[in-house]
């Protein structure tokens, strides 16, 4: 690990300000994903802000909105009255997230900040556009039974980690900034970018912006929410795919339905498409179907890859089938 | 008269490890130690054509920078434990990625760590390196008989055999490369004296570690010493010596100051050991009512440019049923890859191809798969017609299916069902090889204030050795447990082989035993020439020793305390048990395990485990079931989830991390029952019956588990781990 400078801001403007200053800072919470990567040589910051500390922490309902801190931990959220019972999907993929332990310390600002596990980014010694840009992309002809089936490039086909953020996304969540220009509210689905031709650009977040919370509105569907996640493990183990949905029917009719996947794109995927051919039908096998039709359109498997586009439309099929009550 | 082997006495070093007492290898104290750190190759085949160590050296609290240029020139071990093929830092040669270029030393680990990362190599890696059994099976060979073995045998012949066959099965089982993974890393740290060298290592072999260095710094063998009291396990990773261990003590002599270097988690994965791809054929030909005419086994393993030893054993094939006609071939293939060595147990892969084939042979013939093993069960040798020293496979396989109510099974794939998910029950026989290697020697001191020191070289790597050896010791000096120190660990006690081979109860176990039991009989004869013993004129073979007292065989009550002798004698008795070799045991075993497989999702989760085995005499049930335990984890590991995956272009394992290389978590493992027959086994007398056992149960269970999930799917999985996208492919969704 390379030598830097360590501070602890107190305030949220300090931290910015300390940031801001330094083009080599990095921001630090929980300590479970940042210090993995410097040990591992992929970040190299000069100078670590720690943000842990900061008065971020509470979580709560106000106006209808849902406020989630940045430096909540994962544990206190995911156990949090408010949230598994009136957002059971945000709770359950925390659950499913990490270990306990990771989950004590995580934060989370921390855990949408999460980068990819693509062994190719964290290994420096492989080629990878997001950690070097213009070395190339080993994944795309290499080991990518983990990596990205939709919204991926040949620059990078990468998927985000969190579960959190698929969830968070499938809610229409916001996430709150604060950063040398002020404070700023981008949707969820906005903050994570696509890979494109600069698979490094990661987040919407700009140089010295932390963030300050997360919120999210609470609403039926919400209410009636869940998270799958397929793993080839039980426990503390990323996803294969992961489907966050929230469903609401009157009279076997969709009237309000919301649907984000992990597992399967550079960052959590909302799938209008697959929305739009439920919403307003009775809730059938044929509907669902033509959901997950909808879902994996234009989807780009690699060699190793394939299956999740089967497993991704049996994951929501699966899960609407729990989420309607009956088939 | 109480017994104390054959008692589930707990782990007598068990406060100590949860406590953190227990003082392990990079635990060590060793004032003034300078911190090692490696750094490793990109490339995995070439040269190395340039290295700059400017700036690794002129970082903060670098002390030195060791190259190949510069580092100490060492002799490679002649010894067995040395299976690298080379040794690194010596010349410019690349032979996989992952190898090291340069040691670093600093004043702080960080420092050697950050220093390790500023040391600029550049390579001619014309060759694109080869990554892959599979793709380069044109290329296998049958490598000669080396310190292992034969890799061909003969026995009738099989072309005769498969001609007179009713049935037969042709299959191709593959399975890939793993990785130990013990908890902790291995760590070597050497101080250097000026003529004696001393090592604080974790391994599984202390007295070939020292034999290796010896021979690797050329310094007189009495002139090593290596201690090595607790493992964070091991399971064949720290069997062997590694480069790692030589430099770093090549380093401390050449800079005269400790030197400690534990090696990070991607780092074991390439200087540690591996368990080599292999791909396996195997043709079995049957009669109609099951009986075996022929089995051909030929695996294809992977091994180096460099060492062409073959470590996975397809043993059970030559030794498990009756079968006139059987040929088994390990072939290799050189890949660009670190060292294959011993992964426990050796003999799981060979196992896991041989039981899946008689599962499929069951299916075949259309008879139960207990019965197809107890039609083929042979009582002796098959190669030899000897006898075994015990084997009560038959009463484990009646016990096992009747613990498990395998008679409820409907044999029909597909056919049992929980709610949506399809439930399986595989079996399979467990069978390890035990023993049959040099063994070891024991020290006894008791002391006049009547305890005893019991010393022997050799390793508690979690199996419990502590444990067992001090039971035995207990028994067989007439001691109680408490009054019976046993240490290992450290080579200034006697010879004991490498902790491998489920050979340290056997080995040990008997030199305990021996060493004791001379003792004891020393005892008996100063008691009896004392005048002012109340055992004084009986003959000393009438004396029997228990529960701290020397009494009249049949006469209790003429007795006398231990202590009370050896207070009057008041000097210490001691007595030594020199090495001897032990005989090759055979532990076996019926396994039996239930899945339950989501056909949508392709889950596929073990719901029960069950082992009956047979493994001599039972020492201690708590530690041989938590063997038991230990195999059946590592069993559905190698079935479902472990799997070390390399990059086909650069060759690179891409998961060298606990993260990417994904071993069962506690929510994948259910309640794992074992059931031990207990009679002892006539080869292993001085062992009190005991045979090694260790690795038998993590051999048949992997096929178990595979045969369950053919049993619930109706589908044949031959290629592991069986991760979900397999389980679904080619499924239609519901």
């Amino acid at each position: 690990m390379k030598p830097f400078d360590y501070v602890r801001a107190a305030r949220p403007a300090e931290a910015v300000g300390l940031a801001a200053a330094r083009p080599d800072a990095a921001f630090v919470a929980g300590g479970t994903e940042l210090t993995n990567l410097m040990k591992d040589g992929v970040l190299a910051p000069g100078l670590v802000v720690d943000v842990g500390g900061l008065p971020l922490a509470d979580v709560g309902l106000r106006d209808g909105r849902l406020r989630i801190g940045a430096t909540a931990r994962m544990r206190d959220v995911a156990e949090h009255p408010v949230v598994s019972g009136r957002f059971p999907a945000i709770a359950q993929a925390l659950l499913a997230s990490a270990s306990p332990q990771v989950r004590n310390r995580a934060s989370i600002g921390g855990n949408l900040m999460q980068r990819t596990r693509c062994w190719y980014y964290r290994d420096t010694a492989s080629p990878c556009n997001r950690r070097e840009p213009g070395s190339g992309c080993a994944a795309v002809d290499g080991q990518n039974r983990w990596h990205a089936i939709l919204g991926g490039s040949d620059h990078c086909i990468a998927v985000h980690p969190s579960d959190l953020a698929v969830a968070l996304s499938a809610l229409d969540a916001v996430v709150l900034t604060l950063g040398p220009d002020g404070r700023r509210s981008i949707p969820l689905g906005d903050f994570h970018r696509l890979p494109g031709a600069t698979p490094h650009r990661e987040t919407a977040l700009r140089h010295g912006e932390i963030i300050t919370g997360v919120e999210v509105p609470e609403s039926p569907v919400a209410r009636n929410s869940r998270y799958l996640k397929l793993r080839d493990r039980a426990s503390f183990e990323f996803a294969l795919v992961s489907v966050a949905a929230g469903l609401t029917l009157r009279r076997g009719v969709v009237t309000g339905v919301r649907l984000a996947f992990g597992g399967v794109a550079p960052r959590p995927w909302r799938a209008a498409a697959a929305e739009d051919a439920l919403r307003g039908r009775p809730l059938t096998e044929a509907a669902v179907a033509a959901a997950g039709r909808a879902l994996v359109r234009g989807a780009e498997p690699r060699e190793h890859n394939a299956f999740k586009v089967e497993l991704v439309q049996r994951a929501l099929a699966d899960i609407l089938t729990d989420l309607g009550g009956n088939r | 008269m109480s017994r104390i082997v054959g008692s589930p006495v707990p782990r007598i070093d068990g406060r100590a490890k949860v406590t953190g007492a227990a003082v392990y290898a990079a635990d060590a104290r060793v004032g003034g130690a300078l911190h090692g750190f490696l750094a490793m190759s990109t490339v995995a085949s070439g040269r190395i054509t340039g290295i700059d160590t400017r700036e690794a050296e002129q970082a903060a609290g670098v002390v030195a920078v060791l190259t190949h240029r510069n580092m100490p020139r060492l002799a490679r071990p002649r010894y067995i434990s040395y299976v690298k093929g080379f040794i690194p830092l010596q010349d410019a040669e690349v032979h996989h990625g992952g190898q090291p270029v340069a040691y670093v030393v600093a004043r702080t680990l960080e420092q050697a760590q950050h220093a390790a990362t500023l040391v600029r190599v550049s390579y001619d890696a014309a060759r694109r390196p080869r990554s892959s059994v599979v793709d380069a099976l044109d290329d296998a060979f049958v490598p000669p008989e080396g310190p292992l073995g034969p890799n061909e045998f003969t026995r009738g012949d099989v072309a005769a055999g498969l001609a007179e066959a009713d049935v037969g099965v042709e299959a191709t089982y593959t399975t890939p490369t793993h990785h130990h993974n013990p908890i902790e890393p291995s760590t070597t740290t050497a101080e250097w004296d000026g003529g004696r060298m001393t090592v604080y290592e974790s391994t599984q072999g202390g007295h070939s570690t020292r034999i290796c260095i010896s021979e690797a710094l050329d310094i007189p063998l009495e002139n090593v010493r290596v201690l090595s009291p607790y493992l964070g396990g091991g399971f064949g990773a720290k069997g062997p010596v590694w480069p790692h261990t030589l430099l770093t003590a090549a380093v401390a002599r050449e800079l005269r100051r400790p030197v400690k270097l534990v090696l990070s988690r991607a780092q074991t994965f390439t200087s540690n050991g591996l368990r080599a791809e292999a791909h396996q054929r195997l043709r079995i030909g049957a009669r109609r009512d099951g009986t075996l005419t022929a089995v051909d086994h030929v695996s294809t393993n992977q091994v180096t440019r460099t060492e062409q030893a073959v470590f996975s054993s397809s043993y059970s094939t030559r030794a498990l049923y009756a079968c006139p006609h059987v040929h088994v071939a390990q072939r290799a293939v050189r890949l660009d890859l670190p060292a294959p060595s011993f992964m426990r147990p050796p003999e799981a892969v060979g196992s896991f191809a041989l039981e899946s084939a008689l599962d499929e042979l069951s299916y075949a013939l259309g008879m139960d798969p207990v019965e197809l093993r107890l039609r083929n069960h042979t009582a002796v040798h098959p190669e030899t017609g000897e006898p075994f020293g015990s084997k009560h496979l038959i009463e484990c396989y009646r016990r096992g299916a009747d613990a498990f109510r395998w008679r409820e099974r409907d044999p029909r794939p597909g056919s049992m069902r929980d709610g949506d998910a399809l439930v399986g029950w595989g079996m399979a026989t467990a069978a390890h090889t035990a023993g049959g290697r040099p063994g070891a020697g024991a020290r006894v001191v008791l002391s006049p204030a009547g305890r005893a020191v019991v010393q022997a070289g050799t390793h508690d790597i979690g199996t419990g050795t502590y444990t067992v050896m001090s039971q035995i010791a207990a028994q067989s000096l007439g001691l109680d447990l408490d009054d019976v120190d046993f240490e290992l660990g450290d080579t200034d006690y006697p010879f004991a082989f490498m902790s491998v081979a489920s050979a340290t109860v056997p080995g040990v176990g008997a030199a305990v035993n021996r060493a004791c039991t001379t003792a004891r009989e020393a005892l008996a004869g100063i008691a009896v020439a004392d005048p002012r013993s109340p055992l004084h004129g009986v003959p000393a073979g009438r004396i029997t020793a228990a529960d701290g007292f020397l009494y009249v065989t049949g006469k209790p009550r003429r007795r006398e305390r231990i202590r009370t002798v050896l207070a009057r004698h008041g000097r210490p008795v001691e007595a030594v048990a020199e090495p001897a070799a032990i005989p090759h045991g055979y532990s076996v075993g019926a396994e039996f395990a239930e899945v339950r497989v989501d056909p949508r999702t392709g889950r596929v989760r073990v719901t029960r485990m069950l082992g009956a085995y047979d493994p001599g005499t039972v020492l201690n049930r708590r530690t041989l079931r938590s063997q038991a335990i230990g195999g059946a984890v590592c069993a559905l590991g190698f079935t479902l989830t472990e799997h070390t995956l390399i990059d086909p272009r650069s060759a690179r394992i891409v998961n060298p991390n606990l993260s990417g290389y994904l071993l069962p978590v506690n929510a994948d493992v259910p309640e794992v029952k074992a059931l031990f027959v207990d009679k002892p086994d006539r080869d292993n007398e001085d062992a009190l019956g005991a045979r090694g056992f260790g690795e038998t149960p993590g051999t048949g269970m992997t096929a178990a588990i595979a045969n369950a999930v053919h049993h619930a799917t109706g589908r044949r999985f031959r290629d592991l781990p069986l991760t979900p996208d397999k389980i679904i492919q080619g499924t239609a969704a519901r």
